[in-house]
């Protein structure tokens, strides 16, 4: 196990150090001001990411918990390290890449002794994700409807005519205003903000414990980036979600998480909950976020909450 | 220019215009150093290679060697033509048909499908028994009917820059189509064209030796390398290795010319712009130590 | 619904005084071929008064990039007044246009900074470019892109570079510097911001404030309420291709009165908002879709 960077904040689930065994201790209670003591459904603990044709680290160093209904969002530039460590967690990392200290435990399985076969059937059905450019990841010349029923019949084994009536459901949970429509609709068809809805429908189809949002709303516009968040938002209180929202713009992380990672090239710079990184930063890079907003966003004009409005 | 030093800078580029120079060289002085005669017949027909015909005589007991250097400069002018003919009549109205309006564009675009669409032979014989025959005749129609090609290509190449913002940026700043075409458009268009223009002098060779088989063009008393090839093949169970010189000095130009294509593709347009790069940079290391780069944004 | 859409047209006239850099006046635009014509603009009226910062507001197929290009003559309006500089041009034909765009009154800057430069021209010969069209002699044009290369932080250093060897935020500055060569009185700014991250972003937003307090008028195009707040003068709400709301930022921000401008600044992430307000994007979603 690793040792953390000394910038990060204190009083976070900074449990690199605890043994393996003991997870959702103190700390958990700490972060979140609920005060849940559920065990983490994903642990990631001092998880390094080398490049090894380079043999240079990218990351260096990031633990996080997450409990059941939590969000924890990531926030950083590109090639800060943010999607690599959610990749690691997925257990997709790009070829010659390798998690080369710390681990990653999804439900209190080590993510490190699974086999291709055990990740098939965690993926999905456990952990999920939704990445920035939904319409890559669905097939153009396939009904966006039919794709999704695809998912729901090998992961839940259900029959052809179950999974159409479920993946209906789905698209109906993820407010879409005709799913019986865009169920039969392909990709062309539907706008950004609905495609992104579809991917959300395929990540959630086999109840998942654990949802990945990887950018997922950075190509879309800001109305409809508040409407994916905000399904978002419901998705985790009604289905108990734990979120890792990743994104650039400290602002979107800040909508949803409890606790926030600030990241800058592979180095966590700043952790801990929400309100704390927002009002009392401690790295000056966090500081140069958050003055971003506040001199050239629509926070000048706003007046400032004090940090108990937040909480 | 920038580009034929970029040429210049590959060994692949060099070897191709050493040898391009070259073949320049023979067409230039090739019928001044023919040491006799390339039309006189004599009756040493079909004879070996020997001090006074180092390359042997024909059927007609002609001086195979000095019909060879006498040819020469039909044969490469005449591709040479056939390459810059298509290139006046391609690639120009390629390029304006993008800028002077939707009449022109759909005139250009739909006389090029049909010059793709004409016969070849029976355009040649229409061409011919209108103008009459000869070698600037032959060499208008392959120029015509090679133009299509360098239409598409210097089309497709303006196209894709013309929309393109620092274009609309240009065009903004008040530049008039000759200023976007010179100075934006033209660099874009070139490397493609040049390809294709290397090719077409390959293909050239071909299409001037198999129209003077037919008797369209070069007539055949004059010697042209494509004609020596067809005449040799013909008394190939006499003299088997006769075919071998005008063969290998064909493939030999055609070959250079593929060659010079591949080096502009490869110092042109992004690729060009990685490979200046990568030199760049390892020209810089090789100075100073190597700054490691610390990654992220 | 309908009164709050009268509302919205509140201060549409404000800073129109006769002397305006721009004035558009009930401008419409149509693009398609003729038997799928689709309008883009609809009685779209704004004026820009000298060293005054409007920002644009629109998301993707409102218009707003159609806007931009039809008021720099790269796309025809179907109907309106466009008056640049006092000069109505709306019945300009190319020539006409070539004359005014070489006195560079107007400049452009795209959103797209790894586009927006010809990839073959070296960061001199890009800046110089607007100057060597006007007529300037090299060596002079060489001299003043040294100067405004100054003034977005650039070093001289980068003027042999090409495109490809700068980062994003050093692209976006070249082209933000070659659009102010000609010190034009009016820069239509495309999502300068959109492809940059954080730092650069503040660096170019620094960049337009230092410009406005020179007396430089700018129209600022944004998809993203956010990036356009801390600038703009007034800011111009465009919903399918009409002018929804006009007014001063603050109020716009502060009291919007349309419902989509309502959404819009309700869905705009910010660093104090909790997500509490989601009842009410609710509400305004169904009234807006009604």
């Amino acid at each position: 196990m690793t040792t953390l960077s000394a910038k990060a904040a204190p009083g976070t689930a900074l449990c690199a150090a605890e043994p393996a065994t003991e997870p959702a201790t103190g700390s958990v209670g700490e972060l979140s001001t609920a005060g849940t003591t559920a065990a983490p459904v994903l642990a990631v603990r001092g998880v390094r990411i080398s490049d090894q044709v380079t043999d240079r680290e990218i990351v260096h160093g990031v633990s996080f918990e997450l409990t059941p209904g939590k969000t924890v969002g990531i926030v950083g530039e590109s090639g800060s390290g943010k999607t690599l460590t959610c990749r690691a967690t997925l257990g997709i990392l790009p070829p010659h890449f390798e998690v080369s200290a710390g681990s990653i435990e999804i439900a209190g399985t080590d993510i490190a002794t699974l086999t291709p076969q055990q990740w098939t059937a965690l993926r999905g059905a456990t952990i999920s994700a939704v990445f920035q450019d939904p319409a890559s990841y669905l097939n153009p010349s396939i009904r966006v409807g039919a794709q999704i029923a695809e998912v729901i019949r090998v992961k839940k084994g259900l029959k052809r005519r179950e999974a159409r009536h479920r993946a209906v459901e789905l698209l109906q949970a993820v407010q879409l205003r005709d799913p019986e429509l865009v169920y039969g609709q392909y990709t062309h068809e539907l706008s950004g903000g609905m495609l992104q809805r579809v991917l959300i429908a395929v990540a959630i189809a086999a109840d998942p414990q654990i949802l990945i949002a990887d950018e997922a709303t950075t190509a879309l516009d800001v109305t409809v980036q508040a409407e994916i968040l905000d399904l978002l938002a419901e998705l985790r209180e009604q289905a108990g979600l734990a979120l890792v929202v990743v994104s650039h713009d400290l602002a979107v992380v800040a909508q949803l998480c409890d606790e926030v990672l600030v990241m800058r090239e592979g180095e966590v710079v700043e952790q801990g909950p929400t309100s704390d990184v927002l009002h009392r930063p401690r790295h000056e890079y966090t500081r140069l976020l958050i003055a971003e907003h506040d001199q050239y966003g629509l926070e000048k004009f706003l007046t400032p909450l004090t940090p108990q409005e937040t909480s | 220019m920038t580009m034929v030093r970029r040429v210049l800078s590959l060994t692949s580029g060099r070897i191709a215009v050493v040898i391009l120079t070259l073949i320049a060289l023979l067409a230039v002085l090739g019928p001044l150093l023919a040491p006799q005669n390339p039309l006189a017949t004599s009756d040493n027909t079909l004879a070996a290679a020997s001090g006074s015909h180092w390359l042997g005589t024909d059927y007609l007991g002609r001086d195979t060697f000095s019909r060879l250097l006498d040819g020469s400069r039909v044969s490469v002018l005449g591709s040479l033509e056939v390459a810059v003919m298509a290139l006046v009549v391609g690639a120009i109205p390629g390029i304006l048909s993008v800028y002077l309006g939707r009449t022109f564009e759909w005139l250009t675009l739909r006389l090029a499908d049909t010059l793709v669409a004409l016969p070849f032979l029976l355009f040649a014989v229409a061409v011919i028994a209108l103008l009459g025959n000869g070698i600037t005749q032959a060499m208008l129609v392959t120029g015509a009917l090679v133009s299509p090609l360098f239409y598409r290509v210097a089309r497709a190449a303006t196209l894709a820059v013309a929309r393109s913002p620092y274009v609309e940026a240009a065009l903004v700043a008040g530049a008039s189509t000759g200023w976007i075409v010179r100075r934006h458009v033209w660099v874009k268009v070139l490397p493609p064209i040049a390809v294709a223009l290397a090719q077409t002098i390959g293909v050239g060779f071909i299409i001037v030796s198999s129209l003077t088989f037919l008797g369209i063009g070069v007539q055949p008393p004059a010697p042209t390398w494509g004609g020596l090839l067809a005449s040799d093949l013909g008394y190939l169970s006499y003299q088997p290795w006769a075919p071998l010189a005008p063969a290998v000095l064909i493939m030999i130009t055609v070959w250079a010319s593929n060659l010079l294509a591949d080096a502009i593709r490869d110092v042109s347009g992004e690729a060009g712009r990685a490979f200046v790069n990568t030199r760049k940079a390892r020209a810089n290391r090789l100075g100073k130590p190597d700054p490691v780069s610390t990654g992220g944004a | 619904m309908t009164t709050e859409q009268t509302q919205g047209q509140r201060s549409a006239e404000a800073g129109a005084d006769g002397r305006a850099v721009l004035e558009v006046t009930g401008l419409d635009v149509h693009y398609g071929p003729r038997r799928q014509r689709r309008r883009a603009l609809h009685d779209v009226s704004l004026s820009v008064a000298p060293g005054e910062t409007v920002g644009i507001i629109g998301e993707t197929g409102s218009g707003k990039s159609t806007f931009a290009r039809t008021v720099l003559g790269l796309v025809r309006a179907s109907a309106g007044r466009i008056v640049i500089g006092g000069e109505d041009v709306g019945a300009y034909g190319s020539r006409q246009w070539r004359r005014l765009r070489r006195r560079g009154v107007v400049q452009y800057v795209f959103q797209d900074p790894l586009r927006s430069l010809d990839p073959d021209l070296t960061v001199e010969e890009s800046l110089i470019e607007p100057l060597l069209i006007q007529g300037v002699a090299r060596q002079e044009a060489a001299d003043r892109a040294r100067t405004f290369l100054a003034r977005v932080q650039l070093s001289e250093e980068l003027l042999d570079r090409l495109p490809g060897e700068l980062s994003g935020g050093q692209r976006q500055r070249v082209a933000v510097a070659r659009a102010l060569v000609t010190e034009p009185k009016l820069v239509i700014l495309d999502e300068p911001v959109s492809a940059l991250d954080s730092a650069n972003r503040v660096q170019i937003l620094q960049i337009l404030k230092d410009l406005r307090a020179a007396g430089v008028a700018l129209v600022f195009i944004s998809h993203d309420l956010g990036s356009v707040a801390g600038v703009a003068d007034r800011i111009a709400v465009l919903y399918q291709g009409e002018l929804v709301e006009v007014g001063a930022a603050r109020d716009v921000i502060t009291d919007p009165r349309h419902v989509y401008t309502r959404l819009l600044v309700g869905s705009a992430p910010t660093l104090r908002s909790a997500s509490a307000d989601r009842a009410e994007r609710d509400r305004l979603r169904a009234l807006l879709h009604a």
